[in-house]
This record gives structure tokens, sequence and C-alpha cells, in this order.
């Protein structure tokens, strides 16, 4: 292992770090350790303190290897590095107690609520290292750039998404003679076929995050739309919306119980690793989950591209994650230097997420990509860049859009309609919320 | 006031001189007096206290008076004012009504069964019995876990396919297997998802309900009681005359401030529904915190949770009848 | 409940009254026992059962499919910081009952017992202080924190926690102390004690059970919070049980079910001895002082 980090060298004291996971490591290479080494970082930072707010990785080796890895940057730069973990969801709760305190961490960061647009005035303006990592990795993937732009600068930096795949259960398919998943409508007839066998699907017709992405997923695909490019106009009152909130009652109907309206954002993987569910949409957590859990299912199950809806589009909804830096952050100057180390050593990062953390940088899908180049079944994950989303798709993710995520308006839209209310009512208390929610923020 | 203006004497320093023994005399006497000496003594007491909550709890209150009417939100650090404008939007807002709404019958439910189960276990308890303390103790059990936690237990409970509960009301005949359409889906049910979250808030606080009882009744002296067994009280009579009336101030506290409690508490709905299906168990404190904080709006997530306040009118009014009968 | 039996039966010995009667404690029990112990139980199984024991529904899950197993809380104390946030969690709680003591317990005998001018308006505003949900007050409160240079330490909780734990004491003293008749402490005045000196010698023995409930719900509302130590603590060193243990063993779309349940029994049973330690004391303290 030519990488001088190796888990080896971790301080005995740190328990939680032997567990560590060190397959793979080294797969990072030679050269880009060599590039590494190379950079200098300034003198003005030692001996000052950062301080990191991250949320708790859904791969807990991840948080191991991360904790290590700011803590040797911090010991070579002569910086001490703290770093705080917190779930994703309490995220925004913790932001909120900064932002009034007016003090906290140096960088914070964001998971599927991406903040940016919210808290711009209270954030760091990074257009230099924005533009100066994306120069140098081929360019940011052009979903990225509206996650963290406000008037035309970056007050983020994308880190990662996640990306949520079509899992699905080969052996299952084959013996009723079914064609792998690779529509929404033929995911639908597997469902429809399977159920009556024991082997319903599902997607969280609930308010949770994956029921957010999902169903955004399902809608975009069918050529639906949350607001124009500019962000302004509300584009959810459509033809293609209906079309989706029937295809998802028809799916509901034929094809899953109603324990789906109680799922949260870990029933699915639950529902897959139990060998029941046929096929979920889900992030690749549960094909970990189902790994450890249930290797006979696990062997059996396979990830397939985002299905296309009726007119062959194919969208992909993923959880973003990107970090910022408080505008009253202490160490300003460190938070830089760390983001752009940290981007620099992306691909370790996908290692060491086992295949979680997808790249924002087109220098990252080189192929074979760490971890889902390899390993056969995951392959296909390298095909999603082209066809990832965020939220407001195809508009940028706007303050009005962040409160329609979090009060579940289009979930709700959808769970609507699976309870049989008429599609029409549905679409009229939807678009409604869309509108007074929108309206709000113009007035404020 | 001073003595010299209450005079009309011709040599008014004269007689100040001779009256000013006796009025110094009776100022240190009022000092000295016993209710002076309680007034000084009694609010020296109360200063900690009152202090305290002024500064932690008051001050802060009043900032978020002012969020409610401004326009306050985490992407201004300057607000504006704008009067009653975030009170009007919650009205706008359906949510809101449907979680006042639940709100109201969240607080209903659950204090209808923790008295009736608390007042129960209390009477039990009361009783002396082999094993009484280890029974006492796994009882208070719900009370002492931290809720964040124990909720979650629940949540695993509550899980739609892995329920042990369903498990054994399914082995048990009473419904159907995994997949049959009696099978409750406790959380994904609207009414079953709303009755599932009073249920554990039933669960973690009717151990409290009967501890508060239990302090009371204990504290009720057995001389009384025997002397009212003497005059041949039935049971029913003693506890309604003489020990209803003896524990009333610790039955009335005990059962606001549990209303306070259950009414602001939103870990329960938070961590077990986020309010879901469809809005079916969300209730005030999450509704605000998904509003004033998830998305950003300070101002109109102060003025929703405003709205509990008037809710917990009729707790404080029932504190002041009580307080204003029981002078002594 | 004895009267009947008396009134009906013909006299029995005195043991089979007995044992009839505790026959009924026992029946009526039961439920209740039932009702709090199961989850606690369920909890307690899972925190040993392997992971894929907890997803296999055809046996019965009330016992080990799967060998038992450590792991869960191997996990507990080598993945995370657990142990010190159990050091954290009882430290603040003590010094929050600590804190509470000093305040609630003179301010709700002053409410009370003293006839203060304005005690009436001052014990509601101390009750109204408590209607104020903790959503509203803890973006305010993290200036306050962040002002007195304690955020990110459990300190903040130290400080934060007593406004909920002392208005909910001052009134459940308020209460205790309305229960003690005036005659007693008049007597001791009489006696030759100061105002200071009955409320020491007189007044407070007899309402030990009191105080000692308010320690206990000082104590056990400290570790109810999650939202104040979510927004003011989030170094993993810092942390308190309720805060830490969501935070690190859900993993976004994974929970460890063994480890939480392990986590929130290892710091829920002994507050419950403690609690049933101080109940007892709490019913020789009103024994005593009635007896006395």
């Amino acid at each position: 292992m030519s990488d001088p980090r190796s888990a080896q060298t971790a301080p005995a004291t740190f328990n939680r770090r032997k567990f560590l996971t060190v397959t793979g490591a080294g797969v990072a290479g030679g050269s880009l350790v060599a590039m590494l080494d190379a950079r200098q970082a300034p003198a003005q930072i030692k001996g000052t303190t950062l301080r990191i707010l991250q949320w708790s990785h859904f791969i807990p080796a991840y948080d191991a290897w991360f904790d290590k890895f700011a803590k040797e940057w911090g010991d070579q730069n002569g910086v001490k590095v703290r770093v705080d973990h917190i779930p994703h969801l309490e995220l925004p709760a913790r932001m909120a107690a900064e932002f009034a305190a007016g003090a906290g961490h140096d960088i914070i960061h964001n998971g599927s609520s991406i903040l940016t647009r919210l808290y711009y005035k209270s954030l760091l303006d990074i257009s230099d290292i924005y533009g100066q990592i994306g120069k140098k990795y081929g360019g940011w993937i052009p979903a990225a750039r509206s996650l963290v732009e406000v008037e035309g600068r970056q007050y983020g930096l994308p880190i990662y998404y996640i990306l949520l795949p079509m899992l699905w259960r080969k052996d299952l398919f084959e013996q009723a003679g079914l064609q792998p998943p690779d529509t929404w409508e033929l995911a639908r007839l597997a469902a429809r076929t399977l159920k009556p066998k024991g082997h319903p699907t599902g997607i969280q017709f609930s308010q949770c995050a994956d029921a957010n992405l999902n169903w955004r997923s399902l809608l975009f695909s069918f050529g639906g739309a949350e607001a124009d490019p500019s962000g302004e106009t509300i584009l959810v009152d459509s033809k293609e919306t209906r079309e989706a909130l029937r295809f998802a009652k028809a799916i509901f109907d034929e094809g899953m119980t109603p324990e789906v309206f109680s799922w949260d954002d870990a029933s699915d993987n639950r529902f897959l690793a139990s060998g029941v569910g046929c096929w979920i949409h889900d992030a690749i957590s549960a094909y970990r989950t189902t790994e450890d859990t249930n290797p006979p299912v696990f062997k059996n199950t396979f990830i397939a591209m985002e299905p296309a809806g009726p007119g062959g589009k194919r969208v992909s909804v993923s959880a973003a994650n990107v970090w910022m830096i408080w505008k009253f952050a202490k160490n300003q100057p460190a938070a830089k230097e760390f983001l752009v180390h940290l981007l620099d050593n992306d691909r370790e990062g996908m290692v060491q997420s086992r295949g979680y953390n997808m790249p924002y940088l087109n220098d990252g899908y080189k192929k074979p990509m760490p971890v889902i180049g390899t390993d056969p079944k995951m392959q296909i994950l390298q095909d999603f860049p082209k066809i990832v989303a965020f939220y407001g798709y195809p508009g940028p993710f706007t303050t009005p859009i962040q409160e329609v995520v979090n009060l579940f308006v289009l979930p709700d839209m959808f769970t609507r309609a699976a309870r049989g209310q008429a599609i029409e009512d549905v679409m009229k208390w939807g678009a409604g919320e869309y509108h007074r929610i929108f309206a709000k923020h113009k007035r404020a | 006031m001073t003595p010299a203006s209450l005079s009309g004497g011709p040599e008014p320093a004269a007689r100040a001189a001779v009256v000013s023994v006796p009025v110094g005399a009776t100022r240190r006497a009022w000092w000295r007096t016993h209710s002076a000496q309680r007034y000084v003594f009694g609010y020296t007491l109360l200063a900690p206290a009152a202090l305290y909550v002024l500064l932690l709890v008051g001050a802060p209150f009043v900032f978020s008076l002012w969020l409610a009417v401004s326009d306050a939100n985490v992407s201004d650090p300057v607000a504006r004012f704008i009067g009653l404008e975030n009170f009007r939007s919650a009205w706008e807002m359906e949510t809101f009504w449907i979680a006042f709404q639940n709100s109201v019958v969240f607080l209903v439910v659950a204090a209808i069964f923790k008295s009736v189960l608390g007042t129960s276990l209390a009477f039990l308890l009361l009783q002396q019995f082999k094993g009484k303390k280890l029974i006492r103790g796994l009882v208070v059990i719900p009370f002492t876990l931290p809720i964040a936690i124990s909720v979650l237990s629940w949540k695993w409970m509550y899980d739609s396919q892995f329920s042990v509960i369903n498990w054994a009301l399914s082995r048990a005949g009473l419904i159907g297997g995994y997949g049959s359409p009696d099978w409750p889906i406790w959380l994904g049910q609207p009414h079953l998802a709303l009755a599932a979250c009073i249920a554990v808030n039933v669960w973690r606080t009717f151990p409290f309900s009967a501890i508060v009882l239990l302090a009371g009744f204990t504290a009720v002296p057995l001389e009384v009681l025997d002397a009212a067994k003497v005059d041949g009280c039935t049971f029913m009579q003693r506890f309604r005359h003489v020990v209803v009336p003896m524990i009333f101030p610790i039955l009335m506290i005990g059962f606001l401030f549990d209303t306070v409690f259950t009414l602001s508490d939103l870990s329960v709905v938070y961590l077990l529904t986020q309010g879901g299906p469809g809005n079916a168990s969300k209730i005030l404190p999450v509704l605000a915190y998904q509003v004033g904080i998830q998305a950003g709006n300070l101002g109109r997530g102060a003025a929703i949770a405003l709205f509990l306040v008037p809710l917990l009118f009729p707790a404080l009014f029932l504190v002041l009848r009580n307080l204003k009968r029981r002078e002594w | 409940m004895t009267g009947v039996v008396q009134a009906v039966a013909p006299p029995r010995t005195k043991r089979q009254k007995e044992l009839r009667r505790h026959l009924l404690v026992y029946a009526g029990l039961a439920p209740f026992v039932l009702i709090a112990v199961f989850p606690i139980y369920w909890m307690l199984i899972t925190a040993f059962k392997q992971e894929p024991d907890l997803y296999r529904m055809d046996n019965i899950p009330f016992w080990f499919n799967l060998p038992p197993t450590l792991k869960n809380f191997e996990i507990l104390f080598y993945q995370t910081n657990y142990g010190a946030w159990i050091v954290n969690t009882m430290t603040i709680s003590a010094w929050v009952a600590l804190i509470t003591l000093l305040t609630a317990v003179p301010a709700g005998y002053a409410l009370a017992r003293l006839r203060l001018p304005g005690a009436e308006n001052i014990g509601i505003t101390i009750f109204l202080t408590y209607l104020v949900p903790a959503i509203i007050l803890f973006l305010p409160l993290s200036r306050v924190i962040a002002t007195l240079g304690l955020q990110d330490s459990w300190w903040a909780l130290v400080v934060v926690y007593p406004t909920f734990t002392v208005p909910f004491c001052t009134w459940l003293m308020m209460g205790f102390f309305k229960t003690v008749p005036m005659e007693m402490e008049e007597a001791a005045r009489v006696d030759g004690c100061g105002q200071l000196g009955a409320l020491v010698r007189v007044v407070l023995p007899v309402s030990l059970p009191g105080v000692l409930t308010s320690v206990i719900f000082a104590f056990t509302l400290s570790m109810q919070d999650f939202l104040y130590g979510l927004a003011f603590v989030s170094p993993g060193d810092q942390k308190p049980v309720p805060v830490g243990v969501p935070t690190e063993l859900i993993r976004g779309d994974v929970f460890f079910w063994g480890s939480l349940m392990g986590a929130a029994l290892l710091v829920g049973l002994p507050v419950a001895i403690l609690y049933n330690f101080f109940l007892d004391r709490f019913i020789q303290g009103i024994t005593g002082g009635v007896v006395k």
C-alpha cells in the first residue's frame, strides 16, 4: 500500500477506528498520492482549529475513514481538526441553531435537504474553489450547479450524491417469465404478477426522505416537472403529473400492500432483505443490508437502470450532499483548504463508502469507477450521471421547493391518489399547496 | 406622608424632634414586624427560581413573539415587522387545521387513558402485598427510559412487516397473516397512526400519573383516614370527601404539567411518523418544526407554535381557579 | 375491598383472607405490568439478538432463534462514545437536579406558605414559562448559549434543562407544602424556631417525599430532552445518551436495533432502580413524619 495514511498507523487508542475497512484503500493509486503530497497548504492556517459538522454516513466505515483522513490532514498542516457527526434529518435544526447563535462549525454538511439558497446570505462565497476544482477534474456534472449557485455565485461545494436505483430479484422475475424492470410499465407488470405469489413491491407512500426522492423520479420519468428552469413558474399541474398519479394508484392497487403507508426510509431495505419484496427503488444501502443479513436473497438481487417512463425518458432523483462554509466561520482559510483536499481524494472517499458516494466531477466517471466499476452487479451505476436530477427539476432547488419538500407535498399527492381520492381533486390540492408556498416566498 | 405634613403645630422643628423618636421606633418596628420579615424571607427564597425562568424563558419568549410578527427567516439575518401576516398564513394552511385538530384529539384521548390507568395503578400500589417493590420498579421503567430511544423501540414494534404485536395477534388467530387485509399497519392507516402515537405517550406517562397520585395519597395522614373509617364512611365517601380534597393541589399540578408536556412534545410523532401518512398524525409542534426550522421560515414556525398557547388556556384557567379557592 | 369481603362471606381465617386479597391485587396489577414491561422485555431480548434473527418471523420472536450475541454491546462500547454519553447524562442530570432543588424548593415554599403579596401572579408566571414549547425557545436560547461560550459543551444543557425542571418542581413543591398542616409550623415557631428554622427543621423533613420526588423528576426530565441536546451539543464525546444514540446508531436508512435498545436499557434500568429506592425513602419519610 503506497498510501502513508493506512489504517495500521492509526493510534491504538481510537478503538472505533479498528473497524475501518481497509480493503481497496490502495485503489487510489500512487499518482494521486504523489500529487497530494506535492500540494502545500499555506502557512497561515498553522496552529488554527477547524470544526466540521458532518452527517452520520450511511456506511459507518466511511465515517471512521473520514475522521482519520481529516485528522491526518490536520496533523500535516498544523491544524486541529474536529469532526462532529449528527443524523442527516437533524442537520437543518442544528444549522438553524448555529445561524441564530452566529457561531458554530466552520464547515456544515447538507444531505437531502440542501439549504444553500436559504442560507446563502450567511454563507461564504466559494466560487473560487468551485471553479478551481471543476477545472482540475474535467468540470462538474450538469446537475451539480443548481445545488450551490445563487445569482451566479457558488456558496457551497457539491461533495457526493447518492443514487436510488432499482433493486430487483432476478430469480423471482425469471421464475415468472418476466422481463427485467427496465421501464415503469414492466416494473408494474412484475409487481402485478408477483404479488399473488407473495412477493409484492413497495415504494413509500408516507412522509419520509425516500418518498420525496422516489416519487419525483417517477414523476420526472413520466415527463412531469416541478418548476421551469428559472425556478419561478410552477409546472406541477400537468397531464404528465396526472398520468404519474394514475400509474402510482394502479401499481399500489395491483402490486403493493397497505404497509407502504407506514414506511420510512429503512422499511424497504428490510422488505427486500427479508426476501419478500420483488423489487424496490432505493439506495444501495438496501443492497448492503441484504448482503449482511440475507446472503441467499442477496445472491439473486440485481441493480437495474432507472426505469423509463411511457415516453422513454429516465430521470433519477438522487440525494444530494453539499458542504458549505459559514460566513461567521472563524477559520475560513483552513475550511477552504480542507474542502479542496477532500475533493482531491474523491476517489478514495468512494472506495471507503463501498461505492455509495457518487462523484459530482466528470473525471470521477472514468471507467472502471472504484467499487461499482469492478463489481459486475453494480457496474450499471456508472451510467447514472447522465440522468441524475435533484429536487425542483428541471428548475433549481429554490427556497419554495425546499418548503414543498419539507412539507412532503408531492408524496402526499401520491398518497392521496393511492388512497382513492379523485385525480382531479389531488391535483387541485397539490397545485394549490405549491402555489400557496411559492406565493408566500414571493411575498417575503 | 412625612410626619410633619400631617401635623400643623406652631413649632414644627421642636415637634419633629419630639415625634421623631416614636416615628423612628415604628419604622424599626415595621422592619421587625412578622409580615415584613416574612416578605424579605419569602422574596429571597423566591428570587433564584424567578430570575432563572425570567432570564432563560421569559427573555427568549419575548424574542420569539417578535419572530412571530416578523418575516424572520434563515435567509436574511435582518427581519422586518409584518404584523399578523404569519398567523394569517397559518390559518390559510389546510395542514394547520388538521394539525390543530390532531393536537386536541391527542391531548384529550391521552389524558383520559392516563388518568384511568394512573388512578387504578396508584390504588393497586397502595395495597400491601408481597413483591410490591419489584412490581413498582417494573412499572416505572417506561418513564425512566429516554423517550427519544424508547420511541424507536416502538417504531420497531409497529413495523409493518416485523411487528411483534401483529405476530402475537396473528398467532392468537385474531388477525390474518402478513399481507392479509386485516393485518394492521400501525403507522400507515390514518386513525391507527394517530392512535399508535397516543399509545406510546400513554405507555410512557401513566406511571408518572400513578406516582404523582401515589405521592398525594401517601401524604394523607393515616389518622385522618382512620377517623373517617371509624365514622362509618364508605370507601368511596372517604375517597371523595377526605382524600380528594387533600390531594387536590398535587393532582391538579400533575395533570396540568402532563398536559403541557403532552401537547408540546414532538418527539413521539416526529420519530414515529413525521406526521404521516398524509398528515393524519401531524400535530402542531411537528408542523412548526417542519415549517420553521426545516424549511427555515422562523417567523411562520413561531406563529404556528404559538397557537399551542391558546390550547393551553383552559388548563391555565383551571389553575387560576384552583389557586383562588385554596387561598389560606 | 376488605370491607366487601367481610360483608358477604362468613368469617374466614386471616390467612385465607390475605391470600384472596393478594390474588385480587395481583390480578389487577397483571395488565399494568404486561403493558409496561412487555416493550421492555422486547427491547432486552432484541439487544442480545443477532441481526438476521430480527428478520425471522417464521419462528417465535419472543425467544432466540439464533444463539444470543453480545455484538450489539460491543458496537455500543467500541464503535461509539457510549461510555462518555452515560457519564455525561448522569453528570448533567445530577447538576440539573441540584440546581432545581436549590431554586424550586425555596420558591415552592415561599409561594405556598408565606402569603406574599403577588405570590399568586408570580406563581402563575412561573407556570406560564412551562407553557412555552421548547421548539420556540431553542433558537433564542442558542444565542444565549453561544454568548455564554458553552456551545458544544454539555454544560450548555446544565444551563438549559432547569428551564423546564424549575417551573415543574416549583409547582410540585407548592402542592406538597400545601398538604403540610400549618399548625405544625406554628408549633415550631412557638417553640422558638425562626422562619428558616421552622422550614429546615419541621417543614422540610415532613415534605421530604416531595423533595425527593422533585429530585427524581428533575433527573428523569433531563433525560427526556432531544431537541436542545441536538441543537447545542454536537461533539461525539459531549453528547448525552438520548442524543448520542439516535445520532450514531441510525445510519440513514439502517437502524442498529439491537444496539439502540441495549443503549436505552443500560441507562433506563439503573434509573428505574434508583427510582424505586427513592420511592421507598419517600414512604418512610411519610410514615416517619406522621408517627412522630
